[in-house]
């Protein structure tokens, strides 16, 4: 069975490499015959890829144990919902479902209708198609996630209990959606740029598949912050590890290429940079990989002696001149304007390009720097958290400031009239809450936060509310009416607006969190008590229990606030016997205005002696980081069904 | 023009700043040793193996003290916070902190790698 999955990801090889090469001929002006055959060998490698998915999928379901893979990342008592992470666990798994994903979308832009026609969809299936052939050769020849365990075991080894969480489930496929996505945006900007034409409907084209992979690779971010604060029992969401920046970088990089495009189709404006800012958009959703498997050393997370990154840092290198090569070859095409003026919608929307564009580079330089450092002969260095808060914080907080502005810029200049209009009440509402924040004394980075939130918020409610009131005047509809059609009337301002205020959100929660979290640790014994803020943990109970999995200590915490009673919470700390480990199991109370949070690091599991060692942090505001990533999630959702309106009514 | 000079200016200016405080150096036990004096009092990471039979947790005042060999030189550390939950004798880590002439890295922070014994059913 499983050598049936073998073979079948073996006979994808040579059908992609068919596919490649037929899609070029046949974009040169090939016969209907070849048009034919490059459009259906695409088809052809993802069944096969599919086939070759399904049946390790089944044995993964099935536990059978005589296939390596499965005996290293699942376990007899493993739930059935999380066999499906065991599967992207594994380093070959987890190439494998990308790869797959990037057959499946290749097959998609061959069976839309409305892509039978134009040169520039077999240009980019031939790229699409080469991708391909990069890996299915690695997961069929390099790791062969079929291969047959030496000595098959009774029961697996198990997969680890830190990824048997429902944020893992979703998180690694969200973001291979988005990083093949990209591959298919790529792949569109490639062919534009060989057969030189990126007319109206490209453009369209190029940002629908855009929004998709940005929103999708930004709420897979977003659940990876979910997961760690949830299950990691640190305490935080965000470590700047290499493994995180990965998923980062390239998010960043495609929010920069998707306002370079909203530009391009208002105005003729950063043509080559947006050329430039796909192709690394791309070749960063390659170091993700290349970090994961440990091109770079990651102190927390990875995959352990994976053999890929050398065949990934050749695929992006490949990458980089070839792109890079095209580009030089079509520089006389079209002349750059130049923006009228700097204040004006352009001109922000370049600065936001560039500082995103800043952002990442820093973020890349302290990302490989440890790692160039040692290889220039140098002493190996490490860089800690601070260093990136430091140098991204500022950036970030400039780029929330300007999501403000650039909904009420104008076209080409604006006028000290229009931006008194537009800013001088909410100037003042700014200064007044601040006014109260410093009278108050809840703390002065609050300040901050309501100037640098507060600004871009109210002033798209503001535009929002200008909008709904004059269709209620002007058409005579009532305000909800009229709040939704203002919506459906122009969903992709609309949308990007919701994904506006998700990332603002999501700033209010991670500047509140970093700079107004209480954190204690003590060690207690029944019944003693610690204090943090205006909460008193008391310890209560311990209760010990034992299962074939693993044996538990939970802990009953009593929690009251000033004086009253708030509540019962039950942070644990497990041994796992197939890990031989301890992992410790949070405990989160949510409010709007802050999170308890509760971690048992250290217990004896001593029925005598049942003194326990407890984290409790107060995080304030953390709930609307993930608020925020459901706007952010709207919003994509919104921009995204618009695009595809518009690409339908492009058509005709 | 202008504009993309300041920037790299400020840019410059901002990772020079951040860099400073923020840059320890990464070392084995051994490559400590093989330097003398030489980084002493320095931000440092030391990766090495927790050694057997050398953790001490004295869950009472927070303190865990341990030693970590590689190489075949050993360091002594002490950590004040709460045990890390797979932390054990034979783990790899790293400690971040600094090592002072009284013969003891004090750590700020304990980055442990998961067990080698993850690795071992890896094999290719």
């Amino acid at each position: 069975m499983a050598e049936a999955g073998h073979i079948a990801l073996i006979l994808a090889l040579p059908v992609a490499v068919f596919s490649a090469v037929t899609s070029l001929v046949g974009a040169r002006g090939g016969s209907g015959r070849i048009l034919a055959s490059a459009r259906i060998s695409a088809i052809v490698v993802f069944v096969l890829y599919t086939l070759a998915l399904a049946i390790i999928l089944y044995a993964f379901f099935t536990k059978d144990f005589s296939i390596r893979a499965v005996a290293e990342h699942a376990s007899r008592d493993l739930p059935a919902v999380y066999t499906l992470s065991a599967l992207y666990a594994g380093k070959a798994g987890s190439m494998f479902f990308w790869g797959w994903l990037i057959s499946l979308f290749a097959t998609w832009l061959v069976i839309q209708k409305r892509n039978n026609n134009g040169q520039g969809i077999l240009y980019a299936l031939a790229i699409l198609a080469i991708i391909e052939v990069f890996y299915v050769a690695l997961v069929a020849f390099r790791v062969n996630i079929f291969a047959r365990h030496p000595s098959p075991p009774v029961d697996g080894f198990g997969l680890n209990p830190l990824l048997q969480n429902f944020g893992m489930l979703i998180h690694p496929p969200l973001l291979y959606l988005g990083f093949a996505g990209f591959a298919v945006v790529f792949a569109l900007a490639m062919s534009a740029l060989i057969t030189r034409s990126a007319g109206n409907e490209w453009t369209i084209r190029v940002r629908h598949w855009a929004i998709f992979s940005w929103c999708t690779l930004g709420i897979g971010n977003i659940v990876g912050m979910w997961w760690s604060y949830n299950e990691l029992g640190w305490g935080g969401y965000w470590a700047w590890d290499p493994v995180e920046n990965a998923g980062l970088m390239p998010w960043l990089l495609g929010t920069a290429f998707l306002h370079s495009v909203a530009m391009r189709r208002q105005r003729n404006y950063l043509q080559t940079w947006s050329f430039y800012l796909i192709i690394f958009t791309f070749v960063f959703t390659l170091l993700s990989p290349f970090i994961t498997h440990g091109g770079i050393e990651s102190p927390l997370h990875g995959f352990y002696g994976s053999p890929f990154p050398p065949y990934i840092l050749a695929a992006m290198l490949i990458t980089v001149f070839g792109s890079m090569w095209l580009l030089y070859r079509r520089r006389d095409l079209e002349r750059e304007e130049k923006p009228a003026s700097l204040i004006s919608r352009e001109g922000a929307f370049l600065l936001t390009n560039v500082i995103l564009a800043a952002l990442v580079f820093v973020i890349f330089l302290g990302t490989v720097l440890p790692q160039v450092s040692e290889a220039l002969g140098g002493m190996k260095i490490a860089l800690d958290r601070g260093f990136f808060d430091r140098s991204c914080g500022p950036l970030m907080l400039i780029l929330v400031f300007f999501m403000g502005v650039c909904p009420v810029l104008g076209w080409g200049k604006s006028t000290w009239r229009s931006a008194k209009r537009d800013f001088l009440y909410i100037m003042i509402a700014i200064l007044v809450i601040n006014a109260a924040i410093f009278i108050s004394g809840i703390g002065r980075w609050y300040i901050a936060v309501v100037t640098v939130c507060g600004f871009p918020l109210f002033i798209m409610f503001q535009e929002w509310y200008r909008g709904v009131k004059s269709r209620h005047r002007t058409i005579g509809e009532n305000w909800i009416r009229a709040f939704f059609a203002l919506i459906n009337g122009s969903r992709a301002r609309y949308g990007g607006f919701l994904a506006h205020i998700g990332v603002i959100l999501i700033a209010l929660g991670v500047i509140a969190s970093s700079f107004y979290s209480l954190e204690r640790t003590a060690t207690l014994d029944i019944g003693e008590s610690l204090n943090i803020g205006k909460y008193e943990f008391t310890y209560q109970e311990l209760r010990l229990k034992q299962d074939n999995v693993k044996a538990s200590a939970v802990a009953a915490m009593l929690v009251s606030k000033n004086g009253g009673m708030a509540g019962i919470m039950y942070p644990s700390y497990d041994y796992w016997f197939s890990h031989r480990d301890h992992f410790a199991e949070v405990a989160v109370r949510t409010t709007p205005a802050e999170d308890l949070f509760v971690s048992l690091v250290w217990t004896g599991f001593n029925p005598e002696d049942k003194s326990a060692t407890f984290r409790v942090l107060v995080n304030p505001l953390i709930v609307w980081i993930w608020v925020g990533g459901g706007f952010f999630l709207l919003g994509g959702a919104v921009a995204f069904f618009a695009e595809g309106r518009q690409l339908d009514s492009a058509e005709g | 023009m202008v504009a993309g000079l300041i920037l790299i200016i400020v840019l410059g200016y901002l990772f020079y700043l951040s860099f400073g405080s923020s840059v320890s150096y990464y070392v084995t036990v051994s490559e400590f040793f093989a330097r003398g004096t030489e980084l002493h009092d320095t931000n440092l990471r030391v990766a090495g193996e927790i050694a057997n039979n050398s953790v001490e947790w004295n869950a009472e005042d927070l303190e865990l003290r341990f030693v970590i060999t590689e190489g075949g030189d050993d360091m002594m550390v002490l950590y004040r916070g709460a045990k890390p939950s797979n932390f054990k004798a034979g783990s790899s880590i790293l400690v971040e902190g600094k090592y002072y002439a009284d013969g003891v890295f004090r750590a700020s922070q304990l980055i442990l790698k998961c067990p080698s014994k993850y690795e071992s059913l890896e094999l290719e």
